[in-house]
Order: C-alpha cells, then sequence, then structure tokens
C-alpha cells in the first residue's frame, strides 16, 4: 500500500495535497501564473518602504530621508534584473537547482545562509508591523498579544501552497493599488508642499552616515527565490514585472517624499506612530474626513503579504535544510522563534532600531541581497547548460 | 466526509467565533470603559511661569444618552505635569487624541507646542487657534457659546480653512513653519462677538471685539468679566497672531491678515470686493468669489530680488457687477481686472509692510531663498534688505 502510494507520487503530480506534502526538495509543477508574479513584485517592493523606514531616515537625516530610499529602491530593482532572468531561464526549483549544481551539501550550506537572510527580513517585517499597530491603530492592545493573532495567520501561510499566497495576494493588490491612488490623489490634489525636501544633502555627513546605517530594508525581493520554476509565465510577463517592480518602487519614494517634506523641518518630532494619514491632515486639517485613514489601514495590508511571503521562503528553505516536508511544524517553529525574537530580544522599538543599524546588518544585508541573485542565475546558467530542455510533450505531462 | 457538511462544520465554527468575539466580557463591558474617559474637544495652553492647560471636555452625564460639555483648567511646571494634572482634575482618563482644536494664549511659547505634540496624545492635524489675550478666557467663552448654539468644536476653524479667506494652520503646519529658515509661523486670532446684555433693552452693535472677558469657569478660577454682563453673539477670524521662535511677535489686522492668506495659505475659496472705477465713476463694494489661485514666491539671488506671484480666478456676481456688465462688458471686465487686482496688492503689501516692520516672514520669503539658494541664504540674504516686487494677475470667469 504505502509502496503504490509513493510510486503514484514520484510518477505524477495529480493534486495539489500530494504536491504540497512533500515539496520542498523536489520539482514541483508551476504553482504560480505570470499575473501573480507581478502583483507580488508589486507588493515586495513597495510594502515595507513605506512603514519604519522613512520614519528613521527622516530621524536620522531631515529632509534627505527620500534620497536614501531612493537609492534603496535602485538596489533592489537592479537585484531583481537576475532574480527574473533566473526565474525565466530555470525550470527547476531553487532547491533543485542548487542541489543540482552545487551539490546536496553546498546547496544546503547556501539554503542556511538564504533562510537566515530570510529570518532576519521576515522579523523586521513583523516588528515594523507590530510597532505600526501598536503604537497607532490598536494602542492599548497587548503587543505579544497582538503577535499571535499575526503569527496564526502566518502560520496558516507557511502550512499552505504558493499558489494559495500568490491568489491570496491577486485578490488583495487591486484594493491596495485603489487606496493607494486614493492616497496619491489627496497629496497631489491639496496643495501639499512637497517642495520642502529642498535643499537636497544640505548636511553631506549626516546623509552618508544614514545612507550606510540603514540597508537592513533591502533585499525585499529575495522571496522571489522561491518562484524559480514554479510561474507559468507568458512572453511579456517580464516587461510587466520590471514595470511592476518600478512602480511600486516610486510609490515608496513618493510617499518618503511626502513625510520628508511634512517633517523636513521638525525630525524631532517623527515617530513611529506618523504615517501617511498624520501627513494628509497636516495639509488639509480632517476636511476630507477619514477617507485617508481607510485608504491607509487597507494600504497596510500589504506589509501583512510582504510578511507571509518572507515566512513562507523562510520555512520552505528550513524544510530543505532539515530534510522534511512537514511544513506545518516547521511552520510552527519558525513561529515560535518569531515570537521569542520578537517579545524577548524585540521588545522595544529603540533596540529593534539599534539591531538593524547595527554595522553587522549594514555590512551583511546588502551583501545577501545582491549575492542571492547573482547566486540563483549564475546557478540557472550553469543548469541549463549541463541539462537540455525537456521536450513539449514531457513539459505537457509535467503540467498535467 | 462530503463537502456540504465540511461546510456546514466551517459555518457553525464561523458562527460560534463570533458569538464568542460578541460577547466576550471585554466586548460587552465596552461601555463602561468609554464611561471611565474623558474626551477634549479644545484645549487651550497659556505660557508664564507656570504653564496652564485648559481643557474643554465631553463627559457623559447621569442622564442617558447625554453628554455635558464644561472646561477646566490645571497648572504644571511643565507641560507634561500640567497634562497629567488634567487626569486627576476630572478624575478620569482624559482622551487628547480627538482634541480638535488647541488654542493658545498670548504669552505661549512655541517650545510648548511641540512639547505638545511629542508629550501628548495630542495629534499632528489638530487645528491652531490664537487667543487674544488668555486662552483659558476664550474657551470659557466659545463653551458658552456653543452651549447655546450647538456649534461643536473647530466646526468655524474648519469652516474657515475650506470656505473663507483666512489663514489657518495645524499644530505640525505651525511647528514645521517656526522651524523652517524664516522661523515664522501665523495661527488666526479668534474673538468673540458680544453684546452688552441689558435689561429691557434690545440694541447694541453686536460687532465689538470681545477679547479676554471671560465666562464661566469650572476648576479654573476664570474672572467674570466685571460688573457688565456680555453675551456672545457669534466668533470673528479676521486678524493673524504672528509667531517667531520667541513667542507671539504682533497681531496682525483683517486687511494683512488677507493679505498673508493670498500666499501662505492654501485657501482656494472666498470673497473679494474691491471698489471699481468704471467710466469716470467709483462704484463701491463689487464682489466676486474666488474659485482658485496660484501663489508662489520666487527668490532671485543674483539681484537680491524677492517676487510674490499671485493668480487669482474670481467669478464676480451681484447686482453691482450686472450693472456694470450690462452697460459694457469688456470695459466692465477691465474695470474689474484693475480693481481686484489693486486691491489683492494693497492685502499683500500691507502684510508685508506690517511683517518687516516686526521683522517676521509669514510670507516664507527666507525658506524660499534656503530651500533655492543655499548659499545665498547663508552668505548674503537679509529679510530687512531683500526687494520684494509684486505680481498679481486676475483671471475671471
Amino acid at each position: 500500500m504505502n509502496s503504490a502510494t509513493q510510486q503514484q507520487s514520484n510518477t505524477q503530480f495529480d493534486s495539489e495535497a500530494t504536491q504540497n506534502a512533500g515539496a520542498t526538495n523536489t520539482r514541483e509543477t508551476k504553482q504560480t501564473t505570470g499575473k501573480q508574479l507581478v502583483a507580488i513584485i508589486f507588493i515586495l517592493a513597495m510594502a515595507t518602504k513605506m512603514f519604519l523606514l522613512p520614519i528613521f531616515l527622516i530621524q536620522a537625516t531631515g529632509r534627505d530621508g527620500y534620497i536614501i530610499l531612493s537609492v534603496y529602491g535602485a538596489f533592489d530593482l537592479i537585484t531583481l534584473i537576475p532574480m527574473l532572468i533566473a526565474i525565466r531561464i530555470c525550470d527547476v526549483d531553487i532547491f533543485e537547482l542548487l542541489s543540482s549544481v552545487l551539490g546536496r551539501v553546498g546547496a544546503k550550506i547556501a539554503v542556511v545562509f538564504i533562510w537566515l537572510f530570510l529570518l532576519f527580513k521576515l522579523n523586521t517585517a513583523v516588528s515594523e508591523i507590530l510597532t505600526f499597530y501598536g503604537t497607532n491603530v490598536l494602542s492599548d492592545f497587548n503587543t505579544s498579544m497582538m503577535l499571535i493573532v499575526l503569527l496564526a495567520f502566518l502560520a496558516a501561510t507557511g502550512a499552505h501552497t504558493l499558489r494559495a499566497l500568490s491568489r491570496l495576494n491577486e485578490i488583495l493588490v487591486p484594493v491596495i493599488v485603489l487606496c493607494l491612488a486614493v492616497l496619491v490623489a489627496i497629496v497631489i490634489m491639496t496643495g501639499f508642499d512637497l517642495c520642502n525636501i529642498f535643499p537636497a544633502v544640505a548636511d553631506k555627513k549626516g546623509f552618508s552616515d544614514a545612507l550606510v546605517k540603514h540597508p537592513a530594508w533591502v533585499g525585499d525581493f529575495t522571496p522571489l527565490l522561491l518562484f524559480i520554476g514554479r510561474t507559468k509565465t507568458k512572453k511579456h510577463t517580464w516587461c510587466f514585472a520590471a514595470g511592476s517592480g518600478v512602480i511600486g518602487t516610486t510609490v515608496a519614494v513618493f510617499f518618503a517624499i511626502a513625510l520628508s517634506a511634512a517633517f523636513g523641518n521638525v525630525p524631532t518630532y517623527v515617530d513611529a506612530s506618523t504615517n501617511i494619514s498624520n501627513i494628509l491632515q497636516f495639509s488639509v486639517g480632517n476636511v476630507y474626513g477619514r477617507l485617508d485613514m481607510f485608504s491607509s489601514i487597507l494600504w497596510s495590508v500589504s506589509v501583512f503579504i510582504e510578511a507571509a511571503l518572507f515566512f513562507y521562503a523562510t520555512c520552505r528553505c528550513a524544510s530543505f535544510v532539515v530534510g522534511k516536508p512537514a511544513h506545518l511544524v516547521i511552520s510552527l517553529c519558525t513561529c515560535v522563534i518569531v515570537y521569542v525574537v520578537q517579545v524577548f530580544a524585540l521588545t522595544d522599538p529603540m533596540i529593534f532600531s539599534v539591531a538593524v543599524t547595527s554595522k553587522l546588518c549594514a555590512i551583511a544585508t546588502p551583501i545577501l541581497a545582491a549575492v542571492l541573485p547573482l547566486l540563483a542565475l549564475v546557478c540557472a546558467v550553469v543548469y541549463n547548460t549541463k541539462h537540455k530542455k525537456p521536450s513539449a510533450e514531457e513539459e505537457q505531462n509535467a503540467g498535467e | 466526509m462530503q463537502a456540504s457538511k465540511k461546510l456546514l462544520i466551517y459555518k457553525v465554527l464561523l458562527f460560534v467565533f463570533a458569538f464568542f468575539i460578541a460577547f466576550l466580557p471585554s466586548t460587552t463591558l465596552r461601555n463602561k470603559e468609554v464611561n471611565s474617559r474623558v474626551i477634549v474637544g479644545i484645549l487651550g495652553l497659556d505660557g508664564g511661569d507656570k504653564i496652564s492647560i485648559t481643557a474643554q471636555y465631553v463627559m457623559p452625564t447621569e442622564a442617558q444618552g447625554t453628554t455635558g460639555k464644561d472646561t477646566v483648567t490645571v497648572e504644571g511646571e511643565t507641560l507634561d505635569a500640567a497634562a497629567e494634572a488634567l487626569n486627576t482634575a476630572l478624575g478620569r482618563r482624559v482622551e487628547l487624541g480627538h482634541c480638535s482644536m488647541v488654542i493658545v494664549g498670548s504669552e505661549t511659547k512655541p517650545e510648548q507646542l511641540g512639547s505638545l505634540l511629542s508629550a501628548t496624545d495630542v495629534t499632528a492635524d489638530v487645528w491652531m487657534a490664537a487667543a487674544e489675550g488668555k486662552a483659558k478666557d476664550l474657551i470659557g467663552d466659545l463653551t458658552d457659546f456653543m452651549k447655546k448654539t450647538g456649534a461643536t468644536d473647530a466646526d468655524f476653524i474648519a469652516y474657515s480653512a475650506r470656505k473663507a479667506h483666512i489663514a489657518t494652520n495645524t499644530l505640525l503646519g505651525f511647528l514645521s513653519d517656526i522651524n523652517s529658515a524664516s522661523k515664522t509661523a501665523y495661527i488666526p486670532l479668534v474673538e468673540m462677538q458680544t453684546e452688552p446684555k441689558e435689561e429691557g433693552g434690545g440694541g447694541g452693535s453686536g460687532d465689538s471685539s470681545g477679547g479676554g472677558s471671560g465666562g464661566s469657569q469650572q476648576g479654573g478660577g476664570g474672572q467674570s468679566g466685571g460688573e457688565k454682563k456680555e453675551e456672545q453673539k457669534g466668533m470673528k477670524v479676521e486678524k493673524l497672531a504672528v509667531y517667531g521662535e520667541k513667542g507671539r511677535v504682533c497681531v496682525l489686522d483683517s486687511t494683512s491678515a488677507r493679505g498673508v492668506a493670498w500666499v501662505s495659505a492654501p485657501v482656494e475659496k472666498g470673497t473679494v470686493c474691491s471698489d471699481v472705477e468704471f467710466e469716470g465713476e467709483t462704484i463701491k463694494g463689487v464682489c466676486g468669489r474666488l474659485l482658485k489661485k496660484r501663489t508662489s514666491v520666487k527668490v532671485d539671488a543674483k539681484n537680491n530680488v524677492a517676487t510674490i506671484k499671485v493668480k487669482a480666478y474670481i467669478e464676480p456676481h451681484g447686482d453691482k457687477f450686472n450693472r456694470l456688465y450690462a452697460t459694457n462688458s469688456k470695459k466692465a471686465d477691465e474695470a474689474l481686472v484693475k480693481g481686484y487686482t489693486e486691491k489683492i496688492r494693497r492685502e499683500v503689501e500691507s502684510a508685508y509692510r506690517d511683517c518687516l516692520a516686526a521683522n517676521v516672514d509669514p510670507m516664507f520669503i527666507g525658506r524660499e531663498a534656503f530651500r533655492y539658494h543655499p548659499d545665498f541664504y547663508k552668505n548674503e540674504y537679509n529679510y530687512q534688505s531683500i526687494e520684494v516686487k509684486y505680481d498679481i494677475e486676475i483671471a475671471l470667469k
């Protein structure tokens, strides 16, 4: 009975449940579409860059915060290029790819680094969510309780498929885009004084210090490693994917400009409770009611998606390293790690700030953010030269 | 298990979950939580040796579903201490996050407003208003007036921001302005229109400035206003209090206040009335509605010149305009453009003249110099010596 089942699962991918049960280090069918990839890239490009990063940057360098955020955004867009090429040319998932090129042990070592990086990014995203909601929306709510609710959501995403996560994002993205459009329209229509970002780089030393201290926020496209070999793409998907990254980054930079302009003269008054909603109110008073607040809350949903993606990718890397596709157990273990880190280590926004601006983070994050997509690209090229492409018939069978 | 059975189980579980959430102790006892708080609608700040905070608050009363509006004044060595004293004064937790207006007295310092933003729950978008004398007195008068009319909180300031040609400001706007290169900020001055209350008498013009005469206060030791009783008939927001780094520097009259509003405030509504010379005759008070405006301040660092440019889109209306228009529409347009241009120029010039005398810069010429010519601003710029030109353009609709 057991051997029959094993044989069946080895020969065909007949159901999603079977795929997910043992999918970590075996070849999977395509789980996401090109559209979903484009939507995911849009969210990854802007979500966490619109939360605490502008605030830290304004505190550090005043009205020049948006320039540093633009630099980080540009860095991420550059790392997106090798990632997209790898997704385009490679037909096997990242784990099989690494195993094939680097060998089993080499692949596990590489994935440990990816796991560490993703775990760090996951904790950054979760900490931002807790700080943002803990000081802003739900100020009287116990943070550790709030974290449990968030981790329940993350555990559910970790135990599901990439298809489910991509589909969830695909459903939410139109709403998020609409809300962003409302916020942008309010900023533009109400005569917001965006010129307060001038003069640029008046304090060169403060600017360079802030630039080298905050690269912990780069590398937002790293979860796309999991999309290698799992995405059904069309001819122009790459153009849309790149365009989506550029638009997402532009949106993040635009809101950073608004925040920098609003607090450029008073950087000491900006704190974790500051968000774009305050800024809109600053320019117009409350003549638009709370339309901006409504939009702002819906927009903030995007950061949950980004955290879920980091969580999903972290869990899959852990599964590969451990060698067991027990996704639910691994998700729960990751939840425990995140809970311990958030509740016992990053208890205060100040500790979080010190941690993410430390020298280790400032050096390791941009290096890993640049190296990992390049590693994927190099491995994909090597893999393609080693293996000839499967025939159309084989591909069709695999698709079925 | 069949899919329909699974679905049924999910539905039952969802219902149980919703029921559980709806009847959680914290949900069902929420009314008690609301009752344990006091919501502050207007906050007054008076500086001096000690910082005094006056709060106009709303508190649930014994009668079901009703609230009472009253004021309380507390003092403290620092703003934090005074804010803390508010809680003890009212015996409940004071909710400052819903405060919609902060009124500042004549002695209030800008740094105290900074503390208000950073040390309390008062939000950055709260409207600012200035009292001619003590904020405590103005809040007392406002409370009496609001009780009488049902006007709520900062309605009148919100109205001014949208519909009237008044330069309004928010707390963050004020702090941002005062910390800009111009080191100047403005707040509209709110006065009460009062009328002497006499036995058997109607009369009274009702247009005198009430200023500092106080209404009834609770817990604050407010003054009664002497022997004569005055009744609040309405509010007046015409003047502008201008602040420098150390505090209030001057109060601009209504003409200069309008001049500042033309240049610095984002308001795009209001009425413009001007005397118009038409075929050798002066027609007084031809009014038009402001539809839109475009304003800019440009600094020419080479020639040490600042140009204030205002382009206003005005729709003339009223019987006087109709009469002019019926006589000769082209000439009427020309006359109106000339009249409105002169009127706006007078207001802007008056504002600049008054501000130059007080050495304050609410039209933010210094800020523009700093933004676009930082070296010039650092080395050569002098507000007193820069030449200011005006470029007023009217587009009739």
